[in-house]
């Protein structure tokens, strides 16, 4: 009986095979070919079977699983047909990518849906071995209860790394047993919602955290960040409006977008990069326009080991609520890129802010301005006198090698920064100036302004761009 | 510099460092080129050996001659700190148009020597080389045998990748899998079509009522015996010979409505009325098998007047129970109407 079934199987495939030959080409004369070519591929395939080795079954499975992550996960399940020793390779991956890959596409969401969730519960349920990594993204998932099963399966997989990120089409409301995932080094969460329980204790291993378009209770989000002791890098991206105040002692890397109304970062020493996009609305400006506490203290405060700073949109605005010129109580003294968008020129508040912080920093190498002057206020500066009169003039950028200003109309209040900046930057060796697009006539004129400025660098180049 | 001083001066020396392969050779390799490799790195740093021929490093076993060459090509090109990201690409993309057992050896060697670098190069190359291919496919290109059973190929390839190709292997195997089940149902059905009691209903009633020729009756015994062997199988009751006409009617309707007991046999499993003597023993002493003749007799008259009405109750009674019936084996209830037909 074995004989005459694997006759059948063979006929099987042949039958296959042929099917597919039939379905290339209808002529005889290339089925011939491909008849032959049949043969062919078979007699070097006993060739190759004798002579060649089968080298890559015995490799270490450190290197299978290397190699099994960098296809997709269908593919490596289908792995487990091709040999005994292959059978269950795939079970023993620790790191587990699922995306909308592991299912065909179909027109009807609801048989992908079906389709993802069989594969990764049939899956998860061969899986032989720990799970460190788990990443699921899709947008066919959502609100299914088998994530939460997953999760149950993975919180009992001592799971390191976990991201989840679902479509938008509904919320996922993270399972209680999403927090007993003792060992948890990384989070990642993209839309979903997020509830503690209070027996929560923290995550202890924590390192990194990032919190994408996730509906959390403000206190909530204070009380998980304080009890991540070891939370190096945070990402909160797309929250709404709420006062935060980040007390991470080991926190280096810090990442905000949304609107806030109140940002402290009240226990951050260690932090070296800060990238922070603040949205406004009507009530937050409202809000800023009320307040007396100084921001940039409340955030730029206690950073002293900051090396790179970005600010979006209305950063520059948000600090310059209640910010004087006066010292600051620290300087940054490892402070190498300042990165400030759509800084509004006509505002001196903010001009003020940019000044305070890199008159702060000694060492600064790189500085990127972007401007969102609004034009017809900006001419009319009537404070201009401020360059003369108050602003210091023995400061040097010691190290401030690449500027670049952008978006500028060539308002006063710009123009007279790049000539501060010209002025007291002797290694200077690029300065590019990229002028707003809206502006097309006023170049000419703004070209001769920055002819005329003192360069204190002999070395510096100033690039004009425009396209 | 004079030029007097010149001659005394050795010229600038390149700093080697000795390393041996697990086969024994050794072989003198540039520092900087040597310590990109951590492993070697370490040996260098903790132990301090590898300064001279006697003192080489001994490599992981996995690193052959011909693999530490390309490795230390690899060391050669990165260490240069010179470079671009661009001409790295393209050093990289060159340095693994490899044959596929070139490349396992060499990751495996870049494995042990912890140059994960190349370890995530060769991965990835010989990852694009299992992408997207058919098993068939990548069996050759890697020569892995083909040595999964046939059970285990006809075990329905998990089917998670919901693959139409691994789909339509499945049908075929589920459908190879039915056939073979059917050859095996088949056999047995053979078997067990041996002790279906083809006698006619006429012959039955003649040995209930006082038995025939030996023939008959050799026959009766034969089958007897089966049914002796298939009765067992059912529930016995606890027999009273009084009961016994009621037993057996108990019987039948426990054969009725369960059809469980031995579903593969249903086909051919005729209703226990036909085998009356199921209780008869051949070794039973006349008294007893007197008294079990006057019960035959009685169970046959009651049988004759009883079965059709009997019949008619259990369909009615059961009508859920006897359609699973029905499933099993159409024959069964077909051989009930005909029995009561023939009455």
């Amino acid at each position: 009986m074995p004989l005459s079934l694997s006759l059948s199987l063979s006929l099987i495939r042949a039958s296959n095979e042929e099917e597919k030959d039939r379905r290339r080409s209808t002529n005889p004369e290339v089925s011939f070919f491909f008849v032959f070519h049949f043969w062919y591929f078979n007699l070097k395939l006993c060739m190759d079977s004798i002579l060649g080795q089968d080298v890559i079954s015995d490799l270490p499975q450190s290197i299978v699983e290397t190699i099994l992550t960098k296809i997709p996960i269908r593919d490596a399940v289908r792995t487990s047909i091709l040999s005994s020793k292959w059978r269950y390779k795939w079970a023993n991956l620790t790191h587990l990518v699922f995306d909308d890959r592991c299912s065909s596409l179909y027109n009807d969401k609801g048989l992908v849906e079906g389709n993802l969730v069989k594969f990764i519960t049939r899956f998860l349920f061969l899986h032989d071995g720990p799970i460190h990594m788990f990443t699921l993204s899709s947008t066919y998932l959502q609100g299914s209860p088998y994530i939460d099963q997953w999760l149950l399966f993975l919180s009992r997989k001592d799971v390191k790394e976990l991201v989840i990120e679902l479509g938008d089409r509904g919320w996922f409301r993270a399972p209680t047993c999403l927090f007993s995932c003792r060992k948890l080094t990384r989070l990642e969460l993209i839309h979903c919602e997020l509830d503690p329980p209070p027996s929560f204790k923290g995550f202890l291993s924590l390192k990194c955290l990032v919190l994408q378009q996730v509906y959390i209770a403000p206190d909530k989000v204070e009380n998980l960040l304080s009890s991540c002791p070891l939370l190096e890098s945070l990402t909160l991206s797309y929250f709404d409006s709420f006062a935060l105040s980040i007390c991470a002692p080991n926190l280096k890397y810090l990442c905000l977008e949304g609107e806030f109304k109140d940002i402290r970062l009240e226990n951050t020493p260690l932090l070296i990069f800060v990238s922070v996009s603040m949205y406004m609305t009507d009530d937050t400006a409202e809000h800023f326009e009320q307040s007396t506490s100084c921001n940039f203290d409340k955030f730029l405060g206690g950073v002293p080991c900051l090396q790179r700073l970005i600010g979006y949109i209305y950063f520059t605005k948000y600090l310059s609520v209640g910010n004087e010129l006066g010292k600051l109580p620290i300087t940054y003294s490892h402070l190498k890129i300042v990165q400030l968008y759509e800084v509004s020129f006509e505002d001196m508040k903010e001009i003020l802010v940019v000044l305070r912080l890199i008159l702060n920093s000694p060492i600064l190498q790189e500085l990127q301005i972007s401007s969102s002057s609004n034009t017809s206020l900006a001419t009319e500066a009537t404070d201009l006198d401020f360059w003369e009169n108050e602003c210091p003039s023995d400061c040097t950028f010691r190290l401030l090698k690449s500027v670049k200003i952008a978006d500028i109309s060539g308002v006063p209040h710009e123009m007279e920064f790049i000539k501060f900046l010209l002025r007291n930057s002797p290694v200077l060796e690029v300065m590019s100036i990229i002028p707003s697009t809206c502006v097309t006539d006023g170049r000419i004129n703004m070209l001769i302004e920055l002819l005329r400025f003192r360069r204190a660098s002999a070395e510096a180049e100033i690039t004009f761009i425009q396209n | 510099m004079s030029e007097g001083t010149m001659a005394v001066v050795k010229p600038e020396m390149k700093s080697y460092i000795w390393v041996q392969t697990a086969d024994g050779s050794i072989q003198q390799v540039e520092e900087e080129v040597a310590m990109f490799c951590p492993m070697i790195c370490r040996e260098v740093l903790q132990t301090a050996m590898g300064s001279s021929k006697n003192y080489a490093i001994s490599l992981p076993q996995r690193v052959n001659p011909a693999t530490l060459g390309l490795i230390l090509d690899y060391c050669r090109f990165h260490q240069l700190q010179g470079r671009s990201n661009k001409e790295r690409k393209i050093f990289d993309e060159k340095f693994v148009r490899l044959d596929t057992e070139k490349l396992c050896e060499l990751a495996s060697a870049a494995d042990s020597l912890q140059l994960r670098p190349l370890v995530d190069l060769t991965s990835r190359a010989l990852a694009r080389m299992i992408e997207g291919r058919t098993p068939e496919e990548v069996r050759e290109i890697f020569n892995i045998p083909d040595d999964l059973t046939e059970e285990e190929k006809l075990e329905p390839l998990r089917n998670i990748t919901d693959d139409p190709h691994i789909r339509l292997l499945n049908r075929l195997y589920a459908r190879k899998r039915k056939e073979l089940k059917e050859r095996e149902q088949l056999k047995s059905i053979e078997n067990e079509e041996e002790r279906v009691d083809k006698r006619s209903v006429d012959d039955l009633l003649s040995f209930i009522n006082g038995g025939d020729g030996d023939s008959k009756g050799v026959r009766a015994i034969k089958n007897k015996k089966k049914n002796r062997k298939r009765k067992d199988q059912l529930p016995r009751n606890s027999s009273s010979n009084n009961g016994n006409g009621d037993h057996k009617k108990n019987d039948t309707v426990d054969n009725v409505a369960s059809p469980n007991k031995s579903s593969k046999f249903q086909d051919s499993e005729p209703p226990n009325l036909e085998f009356v003597e199921d209780d008869m023993d051949d070794e039973l002493d006349p008294a007893m098998r007197e008294e079990i003749d006057r019960e035959v007799e009685d169970f046959a008259r009651r049988l004759n007047s009883v079965w059709p009405k009997r019949i008619q109750e259990s369909v009615s009674l059961g009508n859920e129970r006897l359609v699973p019936m029905s499933v099993y084996g159409s024959g069964s209830l077909k051989r009930f109407n005909g029995f009561g037909k023939q009455q």
